[in-house]
């Protein structure tokens, strides 16, 4: 059932992606609507899954890597569909958002790693708590996503511009003022999310008395790709203080903390190294 | 059903010749009332810009006046001798004057190829026409039709992307590298022509502050105030720079007024902000190197220049695109005009026919029933007329309906079927 549902969005999204690549051979508005309906319809689809994930568990659906991947993808889209609907036609925003939605909800799909961490067994303040380190964290990377996509068409629209090159037709991109703007938004908005985040996790792991609890460990993958990811936002958020720093290498580091975003989400799921972070398994959530 | 579009236009005609016969201002108005007064029972719409005079004319065969007839119109209502446009007139008939309505409303007929001013130039002829009541069925079809077809063309086929000017080239890539402007420091270096045309496209911006300087600051002076802007001495020109978002240069110094060390210096006391120079001297006045500095964008004139050379070559490209758009809608447009107009003739001799059954049927009824009043025959015709009316409201509102529709599957066959159901006459 979960893997027929992921396939539902992953295809409407799919073929939102492809009438949104079709810009550069169909000259018509009409695909532009075909994509934000395309776009808008596997949201509301996600949005109706998720919601009766939340309802049937009784809890917000961000506590394991199925869950939070879906989650995360979910408020991509939303975004993606406001900033389509925001924008001039022209401007190829899903070209950039839409890959990523689809690529992690075809991640989620093909996710076959054991269940995480699911903070709701142990009840009480452990689960309460739990569930809000859940939200900061997919909270910040909705951020780091954010800001790498926008530090993404910061990239491409720059070396366009260096290079004189013209855009093709039915192709724009915002401006370098509008995609640092929203870098840095998002660069400000992802550092004290993950901070919280992180911290809960790791008072969390600390104080918890249950004996199912997961050890919090140094030299875990995932808190390790975690913590450095975190750093390089801290590092970011300085360089909005140092003038030499600003531009592309700005642009570069965020694409260096998405890369570590990456890397504690899946990677370490997906080299299967060793993490104290498969908690649990759990009676309700994603069953495959 | 003819129709004919008759008029001069850039290519056909000299600007003064346009001029002599130009529907401008109240001319328009009183140029459609002499029309309709002077060729009853046809359809007019005057399209008059700077680019073209044309009359287009609709109606029966013998509503609209011949090519000669219309010239001599011209000639009166201008005050001027038909003998000096008569040879610049260009005239286009039946489907050649819709495809040529299309072709103007899609600019492929305006001098600068995809400019967006001939679409509202069009309407406003069309609704001009529509409040002297000239026009009638046939031109609002074909004129509703022209609408859509130029936005249609411009959509599909692009040829309105793309400035052509280097002027407007460089707005085009100032909103590229900027999002707001109100925010964002103009600054003008050297008083030029072509400073002016620039700095003119980059009001339209509206830009927060404007600063012009010059060698002679007279010529500084006086730019500043053309603009609404402020005159800075030449001798601070690093200042200047260094509160500028946006730069315009345009002397005609020999050698680069700005070098690279200089600008690296500029842009340190910048903090690093977002800079566009747009260098539009000839050799240029900015060293080539600045353009690689981090958050700099630096256009010398010769890339504005090849950006819009390549708009022109695609806008070019559309056009292969468009004639065949403008075939096809052409066709559609005169088969749709064709339709409506067969329709209402069938739905004309429906109601004819069915009228004259009614009359000679009461007629009848009356000559059989004498001792009926006067007020019994009323409410016996009443009558009929209604079962009449319902009886015909239905396959009357089909016709008129697949008509409207020019996507129907089969209205000709519609149209045969009605003709035998009703046994009504082929026209």
């Amino acid at each position: 059932m979960d893997r027929l549902s992921v396939l539902c969005f992953a295809g409407t999204y799919g073929l939102a992606l492809a009438s949104d690549l079709a810009r550069f051979a169909v000259r018509s508005a009409a695909r532009w609507y075909l994509t934000v309906g395309l776009t808008a319809l596997g949201w509301i689809v996600q949005a109706a899954y998720l919601g009766n994930l939340a309802w049937s568990a009784g809890r917000i659906p961000v506590t394991t890597l199925f869950e939070s991947l879906l989650a995360l993808s979910w408020i991509l889209a939303a975004i993606d569909l406001y900033l389509m609907v925001r924008s001039p036609k022209p401007v190829a925003v899903g070209m950039f958002v839409l890959p990523l939605v689809l690529a992690l909800v075809v991640m989620a799909g093909v996710s076959t790693a054991p269940q995480q961490a699911d903070w709701g067994a142990w009840g009480g303040a452990t689960a309460f708590w739990g569930s809000v380190h859940g939200v900061f964290l997919v909270a910040g990377a909705v951020s780091t996503c954010v800001a790498f996509l926008a530090g993404l068409m910061h990239l491409v629209q720059s070396h366009r511009l260096k290079r004189k090159r013209p855009s093709p037709f039915e192709f724009a991109l915002p401006s370098l003022e509008q995609s640092e703007r929203l870098n840095r938004g998002a660069i400000t908005l992802a550092f004290p999310l993950l901070t919280f985040g992180l911290l809960i996790g790791v008072v969390l792991g600390l104080a918890s008395p249950s004996p199912n609890a997961m050890r919090l460990s140094w030299a875990d993958p995932k808190v390790l790709s975690a913590l450095a990811m975190w750093l390089v936002f801290a590092v970011l958020l300085h360089a909005r203080y140092r003038p030499e720093m600003r531009g592309r290498r700005v642009m570069w580091l965020t694409a260096v903390a998405f890369g570590f975003l990456v890397f504690s989400w899946v990677g370490v799921e997906a080299l299967r190294l060793p993490t104290a972070h498969h908690g649990v398994p759990r009676a309700s959530g994603r069953g495959s | 059903m003819k129709l004919l579009a008759l008029g001069v236009d850039h290519r056909s005609a000299p600007a003064a010749i346009r001029e002599a016969v130009a529907f401008d201002g109240p001319k328009s108005a009183a140029g459609l009332d002499a029309l309709r007064h002077g060729f009853p029972g046809g359809e007019f719409v005057v399209l008059s810009t700077c680019n073209r005079v044309e009359v287009y004319m609709a109606g029966d065969v013998a509503h609209v006046p011949e090519t000669d007839a219309l010239a001599d119109f011209l000639a009166r209502f201008h005050a001027v001798p038909a003998e000096s446009f008569a040879p610049h007139l260009v005239s286009y008939h039946d489907e050649g004057a819709v495809g040529h309505l299309f072709r103007v409303a899609a600019s492929l007929e305006s001098l600068v190829l995809g400019e967006g001013q001939i679409l509202g130039q069009v309407k406003q002829a069309f609704q001009e026409a529509q409040r002297r009541e000239a026009v009638g069925p046939i031109l609002n079809h074909v004129f509703q039709q022209a609408l859509r077809v130029g936005k249609k063309v411009r959509e599909e086929t692009g040829l309105d992307q793309g400035k052509l000017s280097v002027a407007s080239v460089a707005v085009d890539v100032a909103r590229e590298v900027f999002d707001t402007f109100a925010d964002k420091t103009v600054l003008v270096i050297g008083a030029g022509k072509m400073g002016d045309l620039t700095l003119q496209h980059l009001k339209t911006l509206l830009p927060g502050r404007i600063l012009v300087t010059n060698r002679s600051p007279e010529r500084a002076e006086a730019a500043a105030a053309r603009f609404e802007g402020e005159a800075v001495p030449f001798d601070r020109l690093d200042a200047a720079l260094i509160e500028a978002d946006l730069v315009v240069s345009t002397t005609a110094a020999a050698e680069p007024i700005v070098t690279y060390d200089q600008y690296v210096r500029v842009q340190r006391a910048r903090r690093n902000r977002l800079a566009l120079i747009l260098d539009i001297a000839s050799p240029p006045d900015f060293d080539r190197r600045i353009g690689l500095l981090e958050r700099v964008t630096l256009y010398h004139i010769d890339d504005l220049r090849a950006q819009a050379e390549r708009n022109r070559k695609g806008r070019q490209k559309g056009v292969d695109p468009a004639l065949a758009i403008i075939e096809r809608e052409t066709a559609a447009c005169l088969a749709s005009l064709q339709l409506k107009r067969s329709a209402g003739a069938v739905l004309r001799q429906l109601g004819t026919n069915a009228d004259a059954v009614r009359h000679r049927e009461l007629e009848a009824l009356f000559a059989a029933l004498p001792h009926l009043d006067a007020s019994d025959r009323e409410a016996i015709a009443h009558t009929i007329c209604r079962v009449q009316n319902q009886t015909l409201h239905h396959p009357r509102a089909a016709l008129r309906s697949a008509a409207a529709e020019p996507s129907h599957e089969q209205p000709h066959t519609l149209l045969n079927a009605f003709r035998h159901l009703f046994g009504l006459a082929d026209l």
